[in-house]
Order: structure tokens, then C-alpha cells, then sequence
């Protein structure tokens, strides 16, 4: 049971004195296992003392937090309390209470525990409680969240009667997007795990260099052995099983991530749970939601898939994806749906122009023109042959106007309702919708080079999401006419005509 | 009819002008000298790095020169009762405004420097980490009133919705 307001205090479940040990003892057991291997190989006398030691502090360190952290409800309040020399009380009023995240790691969710993060409204300062009983857990949840709402709270229905490990809502949750299986085909075209992959290549490749296969001899000979078979088939069979290891990894990742994925409204917030080992649920107040993002990376965008991430403000980092990837049409009707509007997600954009394809084309080129320089520099200075630096420096310039032309073509914006919407992305196409009451301010900047062309990058100032949505390279008065347009009258008294 | 944003009302104070001048010439000394003790201390360096040196010690002198004169006449700055507006940069432009209605925090700021030619810069701070709006070197008498002056009018609004 979770305190009833007024209540005094309450520890975490006891559930946690077997969480944290575990953890400690996880954490402690390589360096007591090297410490002890040293001691038993250094005459071994005293074994006997560091084992109990080695297994006693772990269990010691894990039962403090549970006996020195308390939290309670008072009518207005959750306080947490923790430390034993240093008291530390956190507050945190509850109609400030933006989100309550839950989450459950595979060792939480053995012992039947959750991981409790209630979030204020001010960035980066998040009440943790680690961990209490699930039941407690959704319980805590659903009387933080409906608090929120009581004025709105339907008479009958009470705090005390959610106790199941299922909350039983104010007001029927609406369904707006659950896992659909026939999704895992998005999930080898999402490449944002590739890198994971990388680096966990890097990690085996540090063990590679012991391993016994890589003397020179072995290398010459296993050299020789490529030349002699076509190096083309040799290159085709890694391909092909690079390939099959991508495939696995990616589909094993995007269940593990996004299993049971179900994303519901109820009392007035987004709710998500999904996760095969870790579960997560995250929850954001769709008040404070002021817009929403759509990514289409350039492999999704070939096969129809797309991302969408809600834009908040009080949350940790205000950007949180809240579906996988997913058919395009999928991430429309729910950013449709959470922005109430048709259209921000859909509509055409405006372009910025021909001067602005200009700039969008130089700014790839001059960067590979930097890395052809720098290429012929070091074929100068180590002697190379020179049709490397020709061969490499023509690709090189063919796949930068390729991305110049992209990323103009994914530039654009709109004022869609009281919504902004600004296209942007080099070879991912992002969509960018902000509802215009989240726009508190707004830059115009011009490099030298935008002035002479009459272009500016105008930038949307906001506490949602990245805190600035940008419009680049638009045509000035046609910045200020769309800044006029999207927040009126902040700008009537600076605006001035032109011939 | 096209609009633009016109100009903000107020200079920033003249004393700008040698705080600039003195500031910039203070790191671009320390570039030349760093360049010119290469050139002298590394043996055997061929002839055209002379060039190089030469070229940023122009550059220096242009920089100390020009950029200051430049920078007062872009820096400009207007409190409304409703706006906060400015203008900065010297080689690109950037212009700012922000609602009064959403104005979290007013700081101002003086440094060793500034205080020896008697001005002072002050900082607006939004909701949003991309929205601080600075008024670079006003003399420290307006600043301590347009501080004062946010002030009030901040403190004067209604409960106020800071898009948070």
C-alpha cells in the first residue's frame, strides 16, 4: 500500500534489501574476485578475513538506501527523504507533478519491484524512488496523475480502490497505437543501432589482438589464401554475412526494445509501456506537449517507415519517441492525434528557393573540398599515386551534391493552423511541428554570405524539446512575415516597410 | 507590401567602441607575438611562412581597427513594455526578440574590463536554453535602470505563463 496523504512515513519495499545487494555484489564482484586471486597467489593468510569482508560490505552498502530513505503524500506534497549524515529532502508540489515514469529492470521485475521517476516540470530535477512494489508503483502513478486532474476526477471513484497491479482509470484510456508485428520489417532499415554494433565489434577486436590466429604467418598465409580465391567472393561472403548478423541484431533488438509496445491517453497524459527484459512505462502530460517530430531516416524512407517523437517541455531531455519505427501513415495519425490538428504532419511545405538549393549544395561541397584538400595534401606528402585523390574527390564531390540536393529538398515550412512546421535533415527527412504558443522568442540570424543574397536562418525559441526549432535559409521578409504570422503582435511595433 | 524588422531604437554606449578595440587587441597581441616567436624560434622554416605571419599580423590590425567601428554601428538594443529587441554581430547580423510576458530571469554583468570604461552587459534569460537575449556594453547607468525597469515590469505581470 501506498501512505495515504497525511500519513507518515514510509520505506521502499523491503523487496529492495534483495535488489541492492544483488546490484552491489554485481558491481563489486570483479575487483573482489581480482583481489582475492592477488591475495591467494601473495601467500593466501589472509583469505579468511577479506572473504567475509568482500561478501558482508556489498550486502551492507546495498541495505543503506532502504533504511535511510523515506517518502511520504501530504495533501499538497511528495516529499522523499534520504541520507544519513546529510539529510536530503526533495519536494515536489503535486499539481508540479508532470510525469511519473515507471521503470523495471529483468532483476526489478523478478522480485516484482518498479523503478518510480516523477518529473516537475523543471528539467534535470527528477524525483527517483528505486524502487517500490509494482502494485504500489501504479498505484503512486495513478493517484499522482489524477491528483493533477481532481478537479476534473469523476465523485466515486477512489485512490484507495486502485490497488490491483493494473490501475483502474478515471476515464477509459484510448488506444492510439500498440505493436504490430508485421513492423519488425522497419527494423533492419533503422540504423541507429548499428551503433551499438560498432562498438561492440570494437570491444571483441581489442580481445582479437591476443588471439593466436593473428601472427604475421598466419596473416601472409591467410592472405595468400584470399588472393588465390576470387577476392570478390571472399568480399561477397563477409557482405552476405554481415548482412545476416545485422539482420538478427536489428530484429532482436527492435523486440527486446518494443515488446508489448502500447501507447494509450489517460487523464490528460501519453502513456507508453513497452520492453521484453526492461519494461518502461513513460508518461507526459499532454499539456505540456507543444509539439511533435517526425524523423524519416534516409533506409526508412524507402520502405515507407518513419519515427515520431513528442516534444515536451519538463521533461528530462523534452524529446521523447513514442512510437518505433513504424509505417509513415502510423506516425501521421498519432502525431495528428496528439497535436489535434490535421495537417502540421502532412501539408506541403514552402520552399525556400533557388538561392537556398544554392547554399544547401555549397555547404556539402565545400565541406568534401576541405577533405579533397586534405587528401591531395597527404598524397603530396607520402608520394601516393594521385588517381586516388582524382578517383575518391569525384565520388566524394557526386555524394555531397546528392546530400546538397536532399537536404534542400527537405527544406521548407508552414504555418498549419497554430502550428509551426519546419522541415529540415540532410539525408533523414525531419518534419518538425511546434504549436505557436510554445514559442517564446525569436532569433534572425545572417552570416555575411546570407546577407549579400538576402537569405536568414530564423530559429523558433522554445522550452520544448531541443528549445529552438529552425527554419534555415529563408528569405528575410519572408522570416519576418512568418514570425509575424505565428506569434501576432509581438513583432506589430519593430516592423517596418520596404519598398 | 513586404515588412521587415526595423532597427532597435537605442546605440549602445560609445565607450564600447575602446573596451572592443582594447579586449580584441589584448588576444590578437597574443596571437601575433605567438606567430612572430615561431617563426624566429623554429629552425629552418621555409621562407613563404614569413608570408603567413605577416598575413595575421594584417589581419590583427584590421580586426583592432575595423571590427569595433563595425560592431557599434550594428549593436542595437529597444526595451518595450512588451519586447525585448536587439541587434548584434559585426560580420553576420543576429537579431532577438523576446516577449516580456515570458522573461524568467534579468541578469546583469561587469567585468574587470568593462568597469574600467564604465559599462556593463545585461542578460534576459526565457523558458527556453536558446532564448537569452544579451544587450552587450551599456553604460552601467542605463543598464542599472533597464534592469530596474525589468524588472518592475516583470515582477508587475500577472501570474504568468512561461511556456513551460
Amino acid at each position: 500500500m501506498i501512505p495515504a496523504p497525511g500519513d507518515g512515513w514510509s520505506r521502499l519495499s523491503p523487496r529492495k534489501l534483495l535488489l541492492d545487494p544483488v546490484k552491489a555484489i554485481g558491481q563489486a564482484i570483479v575487483p573482489v574476485v581480482v583481489a582475492l586471486v592477488g591475495i591467494s597467489q601473495s601467500g593466501g593468510r589472509f583469505g579468511w578475513v577479506i572473504l567475509p569482508v568482500a561478501v558482508l560490505g556489498p550486502l551492507l552498502f546495498g541495505a543503506l538506501p532502504w533504511l535511510t530513505t523515506h517518502y511520504r503524500l501530504t495533501d499538497t506534497q511528495i516529499q522523499v527523504r534520504r541520507g544519513v549524515l546529510n539529510k536530503n529532502t526533495s519536494t515536489a508540489p503535486l499539481d508540479r507533478v508532470r510525469s511519473v515514469d515507471l521503470e523495471a529492470s529483468l532483476l526489478h521485475r523478478i522480485l516484482g519491484l518498479q523503478k518510480v521517476e516523477i518529473g516537475t516540470g523543471v528539467d534535470d530535477d527528477r524525483i527517483t524512488l528505486d524502487a517500490l512494489a509494482a502494485a504500489d508503483a501504479h498505484a503512486l502513478r495513478t493517484t499522482l496523475l489524477r491528483r493533477r486532474e481532481a478537479p476534473e476526477a469523476t465523485p466515486g471513484t477512489d485512490a484507495d480502490e486502485v490497488d490491483g497491479p493494473v490501475p483502474v482509470p478515471v476515464a477509459a484510456p484510448a488506444e492510439l497505437a500498440r505493436i504490430d508485428w508485421s513492423w519488425l520489417r522497419f527494423a533492419p532499415f533503422s540504423l541507429a543501432r548499428l551503433v551499438l554494433l560498432a562498438g561492440a565489434v570494437g570491444v571483441l577486436s581489442q580481445f582479437g589482438d591476443d588471439l593466436p590466429i593473428w601472427n604475421e604467418e598466419t596473416a601472409r598465409s591467410t592472405w595468400d589464401w584470399v588472393m588465390q580465391f576470387a577476392l570478390v567472393a571472399v568480399i561477397a561472403v563477409l557482405a552476405v554475412g554481415g548482412l545476416a548478423v545485422w539482420l538478427v541484431v536489428s530484429v532482436t533488438g527492435y523486440v527486446v526494445q518494443w515488446w508489448r509496445f502500447l501507447l494509450v491517453r489517460e487523464h490528460g497524459s501519453l502513456h507508453l509501456t513497452s520492453g521484453l527484459f526492461t519494461t518502461r512505462s513513460i508518461t507526459v502530460e499532454e499539456a505540456k506537449v507543444r509539439g511533435v517530430e517526425m524523423t524519416e531516416p534516409l533506409l526508412m524512407r524507402v520502405v515507407g517507415g518513419a519515427e515520431l517523437s513528442t516534444l515536451a517541455t519538463g521533461v528530462e531531455d523534452g524529446v521523447t519517441q513514442v512510437l518505433p519505427p513504424c509505417p509513415r501513415d502510423v506516425a501521421i495519425g498519432v502525431g495528428e492525434t496528439v497535436l489535434e490538428h490535421r495537417g502540421p504532419l502532412t501539408d506541403p511545405l514552402v520552399e525556400h528557393g533557388p538561392l537556398a538549393r544554392r547554399r544547401a549544395w555549397l555547404r556539402q561541397i565545400r565541406e568534401s573540398l576541405v577533405v579533397i584538400a586534405a587528401g591531395a595534401v597527404a598524397t603530396w606528402w607520402f608520394d601516393l599515386s594521385w588517381w586516388w585523390v582524382g578517383l575518391g574527390g569525384l565520388a566524394l564531390l557526386l555524394v555531397s551534391a546528392a546530400v546538397g540536393e536532399a537536404s534542400y529538398r527537405h527544406l521548407g515550412h508552414a504555418l498549419a493552423g497554430d502550428h509551426l512546421v519546419a522541415g529540415s535533415g540532410l539525408v533523414a527527412r525531419v518534419r518538425t511541428a511546434l504549436e505557436t504558443d510554445g514559442i517564446i522568442g525569436w532569433v534572425v540570424s545572417q552570416s555575411w554570405w546570407q546577407r549579400r543574397i538576402g537569405l536568414a536562418d530564423l530559429v523558433a525559441t522554445t522550452a520544448a524539446g531541443h528549445e529552438r526549432v529552425l527554419v534555415r535559409d529563408v528569405r528575410l521578409e519572408v522570416a519576418v512575415e512568418l514570425a509575424d504570422a505565428a506569434t501576432p503582435g509581438l513583432l506589430t511595433e519593430f516592423l517596418a516597410e520596404t519598398a | 507590401m513586404n515588412h521587415v524588422l526595423r532597427e532597435p531604437a537605442h546605440r549602445v554606449s560609445p565607450q564600447a567602441v575602446p573596451y572592443w578595440r582594447l579586449s580584441a587587441a589584448v588576444g590578437d597581441v597574443v596571437l601575433v607575438v605567438a606567430a612572430v616567436v615561431a617563426y624566429a624560434v623554429i629552425p629552418d622554416v621555409p621562407g613563404w611562412t614569413l608570408v603567413l605571419v605577416l598575413l595575421v599580423a594584417a589581419a590583427a590590425v584590421a580586426h583592432v581597427v575595423l571590427m569595433p567601428r563595425i560592431r557599434f554601428r550594428v549593436h542595437r538594443w529597444e526595451v518595450t513594455d512588451t519586447a525585448v529587441h536587439t541587434r548584434s554581430g559585426w560580420i553576420g547580423r543576429e537579431t532577438r526578440i523576446a516577449p516580456i510576458s515570458r522573461v524568467q530571469t534579468v541578469d546583469s554583468r561587469q567585468g574587470a574590463l568593462m568597469r574600467l570604461f564604465g559599462l556593463a552587459s545585461i542578460t534576459v534569460t526565457t523558458a527556453s536554453a536558446a532564448g537569452p537575449i544579451t544587450v552587450d556594453c551599456l553604460d552601467a547607468e542605463t543598464a542599472r535602470e533597464v534592469v530596474a525597469r525589468l524588472t518592475a515590469i516583470t515582477a508587475a505581470a500577472p501570474e504568468q505563463d512561461d511556456a513551460t
